[in-house]
């Protein structure tokens, strides 16, 4: 490549990278302000970070939140992945309509399907709860975790799984030892794909939680309404922090096991 | 132990949308045999040895092993193992755990398996890999380690699905050979499906030609080359020259056929009729160039047209006069020591002119 070349996609490179983290160190730094209004710098503290461990309405939305994120990420990741297999082993008729049936949700917006589902819960005459935002979150999810697993598949030689056959595996001894490891990374990524996602969910769990239950994303909508108060730059930063080190260790895991080039 | 059923195939047929890619399939292979299956591909040989193995079921007919009919078996009940042409070794694992994997399944003891995979491997000449992975080691060495991780389970039947085809020409001479002395030291009954003829030739106790989902001919490797039985099997197997003619006479043992305006004697050895229409099939190592006839040979007159280098010999193709081309072998400089190339002669013996009926 040109040097010239090579000079210019650099710089736009940075430029990007610049966009994209900026304002999280902002938010990061401010999270350590010590100023009520959170817009000017006026000296370093952690106080907000003590104030928030005693604010109950904050941590029981961040358990909220990780409670649906875990319900969502089992459900999601178990139905992703079986839905996956069955796409990538069997041929039947429709099979081209029903996978792109899964890509639908990928497209939909959140909101039509918390109305969806709002209608739904209207004609079965439930309650909304915690766990009535589950079922949107899942939808959501269910179609990243497939279509990873399904890249991963793709990539897969069958012919592994015949040999497992032929050296006297049966069918769940051939998934466990043969077919489960080879994508696990597949699953894990997909997993964790749904995890932030529905932990980021905002408009579904804004419509189907019950009136008292609070998501983080939720809560901080409200909160914000008042203004940015370094309690919401502290718990950014925390989910920050929290993410950083999830996608780290995936990250280092995947190399460990050889499959990141 | 040869001569016990170890693998019988009655009235196999198997059928893929509309097409029967293994066609009424009867076949019977002993024990301790070395058997090759032999075709060109969409022969059905790779789906037969597929429904030996288990991968596949036949649509109907039925498929023994040690007198036992298993072709409703899955392939982890059955007491065959395959080495696959992509070898299909499980990356995520040693080469060792590779090896192990079918002993833990069958839950054998964890010391019998640390014993009988060192035997194994030290078998292959591999027994310093065993804490490498496999896309550590080249390809050969791949192959080397599927071999071994199908024969420590002392099958009864070793299945092989062109095992050699990824390999350079010469590690595959020297692998064809390593393989016939494994299985001549194992005794285990060897079915070997390829394409290559030579390989074959080399390798087999029998050669089943196949084509078209049928049988062609079943016969040991010399007889394959030497007498084969269809026009198919003497074009594919080794070059060879077709020639067509007429039967003109029969008497006894011998007979004549009329191929380009000559009489061509021809040995009688399919029963051939009168104004029969025959081939005959003669390898161009059996066929002498000359400028003069030979006594007690046949004798076509044609024109030099070209000659190929291939290294061992040279081949000489030569124009009849009714314009097929016959290709003779001869050493490198025959056609210099020939002053007129516009009339030289292809003889043979007639006893080397294989007879096949249309």
């Amino acid at each position: 490549m040109r040097a010239r070349t090579k000079k210019i996609l650099f710089s736009f490179s940075l430029l990007v990278f610049l966009f994209f983290y900026i304002p999280i160190i902002f938010v990061v730094i401010f999270s350590f302000n010590d100023s009520k209004l959170g817009t000017v710098w006026t000296g370093f503290t952690l106080e907000w970070y003590g104030s928030i461990l005693q604010n109950s309405q904050l941590i029981s939305a961040t358990m909220n939140s990780l409670y649906l994120a875990v319900v969502t990420t089992i459900i999601a990741t178990i139905l992703g992945t079986l839905a996956a297999l069955a796409l990538h082993r069997y041929t039947f008729i429709g099979k081209k309509s029903v996978e792109f049936l899964f890509y639908i949700p990928v497209v939909i917006p959140d909101i039509v399907v918390a109305i969806a589902l709002l209608a739904i819960y209207g004609i079965l005459n439930m309650s909304l709860g915690l766990n009535t935002a589950v079922p949107g979150h899942v939808a959501i999810t269910i179609s990243y975790v497939m279509l990873v697993v399904l890249a991963r598949l793709s990539s897969f030689d069958n012919s592994l799984e015949e040999a497992a056959k032929d050296l006297g595996a049966n069918e769940w001894q051939t998934f466990w030892k043969v077919t489960f490891p080879l994508i696990f990374p597949g699953i894990l990524a997909g997993a964790l794909l749904a995890f932030t996602i529905s932990l980021d969910e905002f408009v579904i769990s804004y419509f189907t939680l019950g009136p008292g239950d609070n998501t983080l994303p939720v809560l901080v909508y409200s909160m914000v309404r008042l203004g940015v108060s370094p309690e919401v730059n502290v718990l950014s930063t925390i989910i920050i922090a929290i993410m950083f080190v999830v996608v780290l260790i995936v990250g280092l895991n995947m190399r460990k096991r050889g499959d990141v080039k | 132990m040869l001569g016990v059923q170890m693998v019988q195939l009655e009235n196999v047929m198997k059928q893929f949308d509309d097409t029967y890619v293994v066609d009424d399939l009867n076949l019977d292979i002993k024990s301790g045999e070395f058997l090759t299956l032999l075709g060109p591909s969409g022969c059905g040989k790779t789906t037969t040895l597929r429904m030996i193995a288990g991968f596949e079921k036949p649509t109907s007919g039925k498929i023994l092993l040690n007198g036992k009919q298993v072709d409703e078996l899955e392939p982890y009940k059955r007491e065959v193992n395959t080495v696959f042409q992509s070898y299909s070794l499980f990356p995520h694992m040693t080469v060792f755990d590779n090896v192990a994997f079918g002993l833990k399944m069958k839950k054998v003891p964890k010391e019998e398996i640390q014993e009988r995979v060192t035997k194994a491997l030290k078998l292959v000449q591999l027994e310093e890999y065993g804490n490498r992975k496999p896309k550590q080691l080249s390809g050969g060495q791949q192959q080397r380690i599927a071999i071994a991780r199908a024969i420590v389970n002392n099958p009864k039947v070793l299945l092989l699905d062109e095992p050699l085809g990824a390999l350079d020409l010469k590690l595959r001479k020297q692998m064809q050979l390593e393989l016939k002395h494994l299985q001549q030291t194992l005794n285990i009954t060897f079915i070997y499906v390829t394409h290559d003829q030579e390989e074959a030739l080399t390798m087999s106790d029998r050669i089943v030609v196949m084509n078209k989902g049928k049988i062609e001919q079943i016969g040991l490797p010399y007889e394959i080359y030497e007498r084969p039985q269809t026009r198919f099997v003497a074009d594919f197997i080794g070059q060879t020259n077709i020639l067509e003619g007429t039967v003109t006479a029969i008497n006894g043992e011998q007979a004549t056929m009329k191929f380009a305006d000559q009489v061509v004697e021809i040995p009688n050895t399919t029963d051939v009729t009168l104004n029969e229409e025959v081939y005959i099939s003669v390898r161009p190592e059996k066929i002498k160039l000359s400028e003069t006839p030979f006594e007690g040979s046949i004798n076509l007159k044609g024109t030099f047209k070209e000659k190929i280098y291939v290294g061992s010999v040279t081949k000489i193709v030569v124009t009849m006069a009714n314009g097929q081309d016959i290709t003779v072998n001869e050493s490198h400089d025959k056609i210099d020591e020939l002053t007129n190339t516009n009339d030289v002669y292809v003889s043979w013996s007639p006893k080397n002119s294989v007879v096949l009926k249309k």
